[in-house]
């Protein structure tokens, strides 16, 4: 009787059919907390570049790792032709590494830590076997290692197109040394840089807002920085080109002039953005400490907040 | 109900929650939830969601203790987490990622091994009845196929305990019918314990065995389903004509009627009450309208029923149903 078939398949009304077929128990072995945070550290990171979701989500990390790259690419070119090194490990290209960096933070941030909020998925990870400082701590991780990718890669590239050209073992020793110190400085970059990106993020679930906050932040501070430098230099009037107190603490004022800052102080040579901070280092450093607190200090607030939620 | 219930699957004793500005959301809730499924009414803003987030361990109580399989919900969070799967009663699914990418992914945070996580999620979902939409973007899917994704993700991690809150949200309903089905199969056939927060009594107490009653965070009434919905109907007489003459024809008859416009509003005893009426409306030659069980409102239900309290005549709704 086709009435007894209507009534085996119960139909709802969005099409779907409920078969009645038993419920398995799950008896397999459960991870534990630590193996789930690196799974969703694992997850966010994959986020960060766009994987796992639509193509379109892929197209600015692609941009900014091929341009993050081609500097490198040109530079080996330029040093298999016999030319004097265009880019050096411990600034690469500044201005270009700065942007690349503004446009990455500001765009893939959100993309980590909004979504989530937007579409309130937080208590469903809240009521799972996570502490509260689980989750944030894992986005944190896993963008610092999102950054890292972006800043290293094309350095360890420099370094390969460089010593491929090396006549001597001492060139190449050189080298290596140079690339630890500029892996070091783009650590201390990608630490600072995704606590900030995060935790101005996380206060929007808007992801339009959450990638202005972090966008605007890092440009007028940026700019501002230049031009308090260049009022403090013509204070200074016509003469030696010294720099003055005030353009050596003008770098304060933008993160990526105090990681630069910290740079020279550390005795970075190759020339940086503005003049290096002499004695006024130790500033550079708390500085860097300061605002990388500050970040961790919003993040973490923002999602204790949340969990009670 | 005594707190140190055998076997019980939540314990409250005197649980207090205030939040700043002195908002008392519980205040003194001292219960204790046997297995099965276990109803969870009040208004809105009665503490439903508030016990819900102390029980999962997410917010502190102010005074008081609760417990969940034996564990202590503000020491043992952590664990009690791994046996429960909380579906909650806001929206909380991205548009942009399907259905089993996303039951998959939190199936892998309760705790699953990746394959495990696979299987699970596709199991999960076929229990809730979504089949190959299940691969389509969530923002796609109608408000019934969503609250299907919020169960099965608090199904996926084999949970021993569910908290469902206001489940039946949003659906027309039809769905609604759908989804408590779904819940009823979840917790006799699964073999998992539910409970099932809702401000809709006469909807959830088709499928409870038990039903918890608060009411500005206090407990108003615990207790097993059978022991008052027996005693709790209404029988709705509707006569055209004659109401009053109709009620006094009941009283004469020993019942307790009360007319209302045209209806008379009776305890419902049986088939004896039903007898009375016939007899009575065929005595009186009134044209019967219409012969309706009704439930009284959660209040009147569960207070003490010193008078009968036939006062509103519509809805089994506690509050707003919005």
């Amino acid at each position: 009787m086709p009435s007894d078939q209507a009534q085996d398949l119960m139909t709802s009304p969005a099409g779907g059919v409920i078969h009645d077929r038993g419920y398995r128990r799950y008896e397999g072995p459960r991870l534990g907390r630590a193996q789930i945070a690196r799974g969703l550290c694992w997850h966010s990171l994959r986020s960060a570049f766009g994987i796992g979701r639509g193509p379109k989500a892929k197209i600015l990390p692609v941009i900014v790792a091929v341009t993050m790259c081609l500097p490198a690419v040109v530079n080996s070119v330029a040093v298999a032709r016999g030319g004097a090194p265009v880019v050096f490990y411990g600034t690469y290209l500044f201005p270009l590494r700065t942007i690349a960096m503004m446009v990455f933070v500001a765009v893939q941030a959100p993309e980590l830590v909004s979504r989530d909020l937007r579409s309130r998925v937080l208590p469903l990870y809240f009521s799972r076997p996570l502490r509260r400082g689980d989750y944030p701590a894992a986005k944190y991780v896993a963008f610092v290692l999102a950054c890292l990718a972006m800043i290293e890669i094309p350095l360890i590239l420099l370094y390969l197109g460089t010593i491929v050209s090396a006549k001597q073992g001492h060139g190449i020793w050189t080298q290596t040394g140079e690339l630890a110190g500029g892996l070091g400085v783009g650590l201390l970059w990608a630490v600072l840089l995704a606590a900030i990106g995060l935790a101005l993020a996380s206060l929007s679930a808007k992801r339009a807002y959450a990638t202005g906050s972090v966008a605007i932040f890092f440009f007028l501070t940026w700019t501002l920085a230049g031009i308090i430098y260049s009022v403090a230099g013509h204070a200074a009037g016509p003469g030696p080109a010294l720099a003055t107190s005030g353009q050596r603490l003008a770098g304060l004022l933008s993160p990526f002039t105090v990681l630069d800052g910290i740079r020279q102080w550390l005795g970075g040579k190759s020339p940086g953005p503005l003049a290096a901070p002499g004695g006024y280092g130790a500033a550079y450093v708390v500085m860097f400490v300061v605002l990388l607190a500050a970040s961790v200090g919003i993040l973490a607030a923002r999602y204790r907040k949340a969990a009670e939620q | 109900m005594t707190t140190s219930a055998e076997g019980a699957v939540i314990e409250t004793e005197m649980l207090t929650k205030r939040y700043p500005g002195d908002i008392t959301a519980l205040d003194g809730l001292t219960v204790s939830v046997a297995p099965g499924i276990t109803g969870l009414v009040g208004a809105n803003g009665a503490g439903k969601s508030t016990l819900i987030k102390i029980l999962l361990g997410l917010l502190t109580p102010t005074k008081g203790r609760a417990k969940v399989f034996g564990h202590d919900a503000e020491l043992h969070g952590e664990r009690i987490r791994t046996l429960i799967g909380y579906m909650p009663e806001h929206d909380c699914l991205p548009p942009d990622v399907s259905a089993t990418e996303f039951v998959t992914h939190l199936g892998r945070m309760s705790g699953l091994p990746a394959t495990a996580a696979k299987e699970r999620a596709a199991e999960s979902l076929r229990h809730v009845g979504l089949h190959e939409e299940r691969y389509r973007q969530i923002g796609t899917y109608s408000t019934g196929m969503k609250q299907r994704v919020k169960l099965a993700q608090a199904l996926v991690g084999d949970p021993r305990l569910l908290l469902l809150d206001e489940p039946t949200n949003g659906l027309d309903p039809a769905g609604r019918g759908e989804m408590l089905e779904l819940i009823s199969r979840i917790g006799t056939e699964f073999g998992i314990s539910i409970m099932v927060a809702s401000h809709l009594l006469g909807e959830i107490e088709q499928i409870c065995d038990h039903l918890v009653a608060i009411e500005a965070g206090r407990l108003l009434r615990a207790d097993s389903i059978t022991s008052f919905t027996e005693t709790s109907r209404v029988l709705i007489v509707e006569v055209e004509e004659g109401a009053q003459r109709l009620a006094d024809e009941l009283s004469r008859r020993g019942l307790d009627p009360r007319a209302q416009q045209q209806r008379v509003l009776l305890r419902l005893d049986g088939d004896v009450t039903y007898d009375a009426v016939r007899d009575a409306v065929a005595d009186l030659g009134l044209p019967l309208g219409r012969l309706q069980q009704r439930r009284h409102s959660v209040e009147e239900l569960f207070r003490d029923a010193g008078e009968p309290a036939y006062a509103t005549t519509e809805a089994t709704e506690v509050s707003d149903a919005v």
